[in-house]
């Protein structure tokens, strides 16, 4: 079913993919496990013989969510509450719900009461990763994780096969790498909306299948580089809907870089094979990207941004702002002062899910680009 | 004689526990304000933390909430978070946090402020927003901060174990931490001391909370929350054991002589209250929740500083378990059952829910929690939508509406009963 996907397909599905998810469910008689975001080890997950998938928000409309999370809430957190109280519940067999901040926390409180019949664990990241003990809780819950699932299924995973499962997941995210790579020094190869439309879609659906996908479009990519392109760097947590993409192709924007968990933090989570696994799980947990929070350090997010855009010569970042996550605004006006003091053209984009005004924003991306081109930033 | 001095009210006389309570305080705020010169460092820390390893090994701490409070408390909230959003902060984050960030772009404040952190404390058992904002202030200073992460107390036996064994390994981290910053080896023998004078004022302070169990109540909620100061920021200390003694005997005698917040006979609703409190509308909802005959006696919130600390166990094991299993760190079906004990232990039937913009960690729960209260005690609930701190997201005219239309369904349910 995503073993031969075109670009075009892709896109198409990635808008919703649960139609796809459910017809290959029927079809391989297989379960399905749903995450939000992030960092839940989906290795695991597939280890066990799920699907694991990754819950992103929905566009359908809110109905029932607003009754459990008030309208200050995060709005990706949201989301997801309403595609599973609302349209997709059913096709889970249970989920594994990471808690970060105040919102996920509660949210798999909410999702544990509501679902009472399905498989509900909460994966419990390390609010701190700087000192020994992030490490050792770490390790904890990937084990108590695994030893859930082990209770659920009545199963056990070996070494092995959970090694299996990190090379299935490693190739994929190496495959996404190589595009990415040829997308920066390519612009007019292939769209934004069309790459990360690509990590999304790989974080839900059955990665064997897919990367064979993957590797055919990948070959059958052919150099362009056009012309009129500016290259930037894009910087937040996730960016949804994939209409923004959209509009960065529109204006001829060209991501080089980037810091969401839906694109580099995802796809830089290769873990190393043929050790421990559940060892090199807890090192990729601990070398992951800045993630503001579980990070207590803006610093590190500023140098990171500021590395990106120096390395990749790009002219501007981009800061995609989910509308109501606390985590980030709390961290966005010193990063934007540090920015700004180092001379980076900073601009903020405001995105909510299921509500947002696409006019509005290209209207402020315009007006951003106008000037830097101007040179007036 | 002027005007004003015609109009002035006669001072109330000060009981013995408010007497203690001022005198406290200000010896706290002196030292403080003098710490440097006494050899002794500022640690600003979240009122849910370890304070106890603070207090044992000198450090001085400093609560940015409680001075946010009487800020609030004061109706300064609008104009100081409308300095903080105009840094760039959205208007939607906690009002202790931005009134405290505007206090320090403007210097306003109705205290004498408080002295400047020299390290941070933060405790994410009670919010994920109070690490946020120390961070913010730490930048500021290029100042140290600990965080003490306490994953949520969830329920399966064998896990609890486990983040036990997590919060007690960051303890000892803790420890380290403070020694490399103050240059100072921990005394435990001294922790150990701290620990019973901890544990005996939370067994008083709870003993004084649960005066909320007769009838008439001596005590409604605002007692609790003027009350509760000292347990937040001194417990530890010998005077705070003694400060919840007389407050104890002060209030038993009021029970003992069936003296209420309303008399016997105006008592006709024993409420319950979710959340925090609309600090700028303290008195204004006592005044009027009593004209209903009601009276608001409890909530989770007060009952966060009741620590159960065991004196036989490791004081760094008492002290994991204490701070990772406070209400605000539970799960949804735990916080019921935290509730529903306070519904039975002090016969309580009415509830109001208040849904407080500024603080997410406790009110996200809020409509699932309302939902298992009102199916487990048959009993309505008063659901509102406010803000703690921040005047600007308070509706005087909806939310007194929705008070009196709550009283009139009571008292209808209650007619029926009859």
């Amino acid at each position: 079913m995503w073993d031969n996907l075109s670009l075009k397909e892709v896109v198409e599905l990635t808008k919703d993919p649960f139609p796809s998810i459910r017809k290959w469910v029927k079809e391989k008689g297989k379960k399905v496990i749903g995450s939000t975001i992030p960092d839940v080890p989906e290795e695991v997950i597939h280890a066990f013989d799920f699907l694991p998938v990754s819950l992103i928000g929905t566009d359908k409309p809110l109905k029932k969510a607003p009754s459990r999370l008030p309208d200050n809430a995060c709005s990706l957190a949201r989301s997801n509450l309403e595609l599973v109280m609302s349209y997709e519940g059913d096709l889970f067999d249970g989920f594994v719900l990471p808690q970060v901040c105040d919102t996920t926390q509660h949210l798999s409180d909410i999702w544990r009461i509501h679902f009472p019949d399905k498989y509900t664990e909460c994966f419990l990241a390390p609010r701190q990763v700087d000192r020994p003990s992030a490490r050792y809780w770490t390790k904890e819950e990937i084990e108590r994780l695994i030893s859930s699932l082990s209770n659920w299924t009545n199963r056990k995973i070996t070494d092995d096969g959970l090694n299996s499962s990190i090379a299935l997941f490693n190739e994929n995210k190496k495959l996404l790498k190589e595009i990415y790579d040829f997308k920066k020094k390519n612009p007019a190869a292939l769209t934004n909306k069309e790459l990360f439309s690509l990590i999304k879609l790989s974080m839900q659906v059955d990665k064997e299948e897919f990367n064979k996908s993957l590797k055919r479009i990948k070959d059958g990519l052919k150099p362009q580089k056009g012309e009129g392109y500016t290259d930037i760097v894009l910087a937040g947590i996730t960016c949804d809907p994939p209409e923004v993409y959209a509009l960065f192709d529109e204006i001829k924007l060209n991501i080089v870089a980037d810091t969401l968990v839906t694109g580099t933090r995802y796809i830089d989570g290769v873990v190393a094979q043929n050790g421990n696994p559940v060892d090199a799980l807890v090192d990729r947990h601990m070398n992951r990207m800045f993630f503001s929070p579980i990070h207590d350090n803006v610093y590190r997010n500023f140098e990171e941004i500021k590395t990106l855009y120096k390395e990749n010569n790009a002219k501007a970042v981009i800061y995609i702002h989910i509308e109501f996550c606390e985590s980030q605004e709390y961290d966005l006006p010193d990063l934007k002062n540090m920015l700004r003091k180092e001379g980076i053209p900073f601009h903020v984009m405001d995105t909510e899910y299921q509500t947002l005004s696409l006019s509005h924003l290209r209207t402020r991306l315009q007006a951003f680009f106008e000037s830097l081109k101007g040179g007036a930033l | 004689m002027s005007d004003t001095q015609k109009t002035e009210k006669p001072k109330k006389e000060l009981t013995k526990s408010q007497m203690l309570s001022k005198k406290i305080t200000e010896d706290y705020m002196n030292e403080a304000f003098r710490a440097h010169e006494l050899g002794k460092l500022i640690g600003y820390t979240t009122a849910i933390s370890p304070v106890e390893i603070f207090v044992a090994h000198d450090i001085i701490p400093i609560y940015p909430e409680n001075h946010a409070v009487a800020n609030l408390t004061a109706k300064k909230g609008a104009q100081l978070c409308s300095v903080t959003e105009s840094l760039g902060y959205t208007s939607h984050l906690c009002a202790y946090a931005r009134s405290d960030l505007g206090y320090r772009e403007t210097g306003i404040t109705v205290t004498r402020g408080i002295p400047e952190p020299d390290l941070f404390l933060a405790c994410n058992a009670q919010c994920f927003t109070l690490t946020k904002w120390f961070q913010v202030l730490a930048r500021r200073g290029n100042l140290p901060v600990f965080v003490f992460d306490t994953p949520e107390y969830i329920m399966d036996k064998k896990a609890r174990e486990e983040i036990i064994k997590y919060c007690v390994i960051q303890l000892k981290e803790l420890i380290s931490f403070l020694e490399e910053v103050t240059k100072k080896k921990f005394d435990y023998d001294r922790l150990n001391e701290v620990m019973k004078y901890s544990a005996e004022s939370s067994r008083l302070y709870k003993k004084f909370l649960d005066m909320a169990q007769y009838k008439p109540s001596p005590i409604s909620i605002f007692d609790a929350l003027i009350g509760m100061a000292i347990a937040v920021y001194r417990r530890g200390t010998p005077e705070c054991v003694e400060y919840y003694r007389t407050l104890c005997e002060e209030f038993q005698e009021k029970a003992d002589k069936g003296i209420g917040v309303l008399p016997k006979d105006k008592e006709k609703y024993r409420l319950y209250w979710e959340n925090l409190p609309v600090w700028f509308k303290f008195s204004d909802h006592a005044k009027l929740l009593g004209s209903y005959g009601g009276v608001i006696l409890t909530s989770l919130y007060v009952h966060a500083w009741s620590f159960e600390f065991d004196l036989d166990k490791d004081p760094l094991v008492t002290l994991a378990e204490n701070y990772v299993s406070r209400f605000s760190n539970s799960t949804l079906e735990d916080r019921a059952e935290m509730a529903m004990d306070l519904f039975k232990r002090y016969s309580l039937n009415g509830m109001i829910m208040f849904m407080n913009r500024s603080c997410k960690a406790v009110s996200f729960a809020v409509p699932t929690l309302k939902d298992v209260l009102v199916k487990r005690t048959g009993i309505p609930a008063l659901v509102f939508e406010s803000d703690m701190g921040d005047q600007r997201f308070y509706s005087e005219t909806q939310i007194r509406t929705r008070i009196e239309a709550y009283f009139e369904t009571l008292d209808r349910l209650q007619a029926k009963v009859a």
